[in-house]
């Protein structure tokens, strides 16, 4: 095996590795060598980052000097199935002068297996890490996910096709009317019986205490899933009474919330030390969509009641929020922090960055009416399609830039394009043949046939000693 | 079923027709009530579970995920603290957070009906509804956990407009109710709070707001100088617009 050493990782833009389904991050720890004797031509894998999934085993390069690129092209994963024997560590005089190191065994090829050591050079809890491993490859997770896939597949078979018996298992609690071909109406009756007697004794059994639902979590999900479609499919056929629409509402919202649900959100416990750098590039990725929805700019307070949202039960404060955002400057992502002057926070995207909004401004100033007399910032609203508040906000940083020029008069505050660029310093009086300023004056001296002489003293514009 | 002839046997027929319906009819009633309940039971038990062991289900990750995908299921919401004593006394715990996180949540949902300006008293039925009769929140609570909110900017505010208290949730910058007053404004180059109200369809607070932060930006001017004893709002910038310069 010459070059086929690890699987390669997936990253996303802000650099967090894209999970598979219900894969659910664990620990991370920096600063992490990878090491294997057994492979020639193993990679040089040093001082990353080591992620443990319920999955997998990742390592990301520590993305500070290198581009985001760069960093997606070495990450790799070792899903944790590969993994034959984890070796414990022994305690001898020689460990404590070394960096802690976990070895395990991975058989990448199923012909041949070998040993990798991870060499923790950071700081961070390695026992801890070590347990975790453990129990993560002996829980087996990616086992579960292929038995659900196919209990869903079986699930939706028996619903649709509705041939399958009464509620086998544990994936059918209910089964659809007609499905059920017994003996008789009593038999029928006696069926339904039965099957709420399940129901609720499955539902004792979950709810007694912390370590039973733990047991029972996936089967209690797919009961909940049944019930949720049941019953909104029963209020949606006859809306009989207000408390299920009220239900029906509520859930929509929650379906939303959940659908651009964080699986696996960065918590405190499992990041440690590197909680705000890896919360913020989670966050990069999650605003990515509702900033879409909001149309490019979205204020800080309802991504804070969003994120948190699908981040479930792992609340983040405002202030990581902010700490997270403020750390984007440091990293390569596509959205960015913007404090206005007022004290408004919002996120946008930096591609609906000063630019753009720049150049249709320049147009908006450039055409022949708007020549003459200016924009306002509500005139510049009403074409942007924005607030007045921020197209003020963007015609003054347009006029820091020096892209336009104001004018306060009675008429209020109105913003003209910027010709000063064009006059030449050694001439003052000679208008080029092209560019903004001869449109001007050619625009300037028709209005003035038309009677409008006037040469307003506050107005800044070049209208210098009567051309 | 033996079929029988003669008209008798039709409507023996169609008797046991009706008898079985009338059975499956209550039969299905049965199931949704039962279903209905048992649903009932799903919840509060969660919810019961989140409050008493949230921190032993945030240590497992795993399981986090798989509780959280079933409060979102059966419509729980997974934040639940008590308000404590300590939470009260120094404002420190999840309490505050989490009613935070509730109160941009409603903010949100209702932006569609109210343009991002809500009543405060509104808000915090619109909060004990969703509490399930477990905790009532008090204004002072909201007031509260929307200061703890401050640290994210000056985008969401607490202003009173005569004895109301209102929330407002979006900030003049994102506002784009002002588009509105300016398009409705070019008819006549002014307008007044009824005609805003009566028009766009607003609240009253919401159309004061809107045109009293018109005001602050200098876009608007006050005329209360009119036979009718109506203010009325002028924009200049607006009525420049629709009869140029070019006749001053």
């Amino acid at each position: 095996m010459a070059t086929s050493s690890l699987p390669k990782a997936d990253l996303t833009s802000s650099g967090r590795p894209v999970f598979l389904p219900n894969e659910i991050e664990c620990s991370i720890l920096s600063s992490v060598d990878l090491e294997c004797d057994d492979i020639p031509n193993f990679p040089l894998l040093k001082s990353g980052l080591l992620i443990l999934t319920t999955h997998r085993l990742l390592w990301l390069p520590d993305n500070n000097p290198s581009s985001s690129a760069a960093a997606a092209a070495a990450a790799v994963a070792l899903p944790l199935s590969f993994v034959t024997h984890i070796f414990s560590t022994k305690k001898s005089v020689k460990t404590l002068f070394h960096s802690p190191r976990v070895r395990f065994q991975a058989s990448l090829d199923p012909s041949k297996s070998v040993v990798m050591t991870a060499v923790m050079r950071g700081k961070g809890d390695t026992d801890a890490f070590l347990a975790k491993f453990w129990e993560n490859w002996r829980a087996r997770a990616w086992e579960n996910d292929v038995q659900t896939q196919t209990q869903a597949q079986t699930a939706v078979g028996s619903s649709s096709v509705s041939g399958s018996g009464p509620a086998s298992g544990s994936g059918g609690f209910y089964t659809r009317e007609g499905a059920v071909r017994m003996v008789g109406v009593s038999g029928i009756l006696r069926k339904e019986q039965e099957m709420w007697e399940s129901t609720d004794k499955s539902l004792q059994e979950a709810f007694q205490d912390l370590n039973a639902l733990m047991s029972k979590a996936k089967e209690m999900v797919i009961l909940a899933e049944k019930m949720r479609q049941k019953l909104l499919s029963g209020s949606s056929s006859k809306s009989s009474a207000t408390n299920d629409d009220e239900v029906g509402s509520k859930e929509e919202m929650q379906d939303w919330m959940l659908s651009v649900g964080i699986v696996s959100p960065v918590t405190k416990e499992s990041a440690g030390a590197l909680y705000h750098q890896q919360l913020s590039r989670q966050l990069a990725d999650y605003v990515r969509i509702p900033l879409e929805r909001a149309g490019g700019m979205i204020n800080l307070i309802d991504v804070y009641c969003l994120f948190n949202r699908a981040r479930g039960t792992e609340l983040i404060s405002p202030d990581d929020l902010l700490r997270a955002c403020s750390l984007w400057e440091k990293f390569d992502v596509p959205v960015m922090l913007r404090k206005f002057d007022s004290g408004v926070m919002v996120i946008q995207n930096k591609s609906h960055s000063d630019e753009e909004v720049f150049a249709r401004i320049k147009a908006l100033v450039t055409n022949p009416d708007t020549l003459r007399t200016g924009i306002s910032a509500s005139d510049a609203a009403m074409t942007l399609g924005i607030a007045p508040g921020m197209a003020k906000e963007h015609l003054l940083t347009a006029e820091s830039k020096g892209l336009l020029c104001r004018d306060i008069s009675p008429d209020g505050f109105r913003f003209y394009v910027n010709l000063f660029p064009e006059i030449s310093t050694d001439d003052v009086y000679l208008v080029k043949d092209y560019g903004i300023y001869n449109t001007w004056v050619r625009v300037a001296s028709a209005s003035r046939i038309l009677g409008w002489s006037e040469c307003r003293i506050k107005d800044p514009k070049p209208c210098l000693g009567h051309i | 079923m033996r079929r029988r002839p003669g008209i008798g046997g039709l409507q023996t027929a169609a008797a046991a027709r009706d008898q079985y319906r009338l059975v499956g009819e209550n039969v299905a009633k049965i199931r949704t009530d039962m279903m209905k309940e048992q649903l009932a039971t799903f919840r509060s038990q969660l919810e019961e579970f989140a409050r008493k062991h949230k921190n032993d289900i945030r240590k497992n990750p795993a399981f986090r995920s798989q509780f959280h995908e079933m409060c979102a299921k059966v419509g729980v919401d997974p934040l639940a603290s008590n308000k404590g004593f300590w939470a009260e006394l120094l404002g420190i715990g999840d309490f505050y957070y989490e009613l935070g996180v509730q109160i941009v949540e409603i903010c949100l949902a209702t932006r569609p009906h109210n343009g991002g300006l809500i009543n405060l008293q509104e808000l915090c039925i619109l909060l004990c509804q969703r509490k399930s009769d477990r905790e009532a929140v008090s204004e002072d609570d909201c007031l509260r956990a929307i200061s703890k909110l401050k640290v994210l900017g000056s985008g969401f505010e607490v202003i009173s407009v005569g004895k109301k208290k209102l929330v407002r949730s979006v900030p003049t910058e994102l506002n784009k109710d002002h588009n509105e007053i300016l398009e409705l404004a070019q008819a006549q180059g002014y307008v007044t709070v009824e005609e805003v109200e009566r028009r766009l369809s607003w609240t009253s607070g919401r159309a004061i707001d809107a045109l009293d932060t018109l005001l602050d930006e200098g876009l608007a001017m006050i005329d209360d100088g009119h036979r009718d004893g109506k203010r009325r709002y002028w924009f200049p910038c607006v009525s420049s617009n629709s009869n140029p310069v070019a006749d001053t």
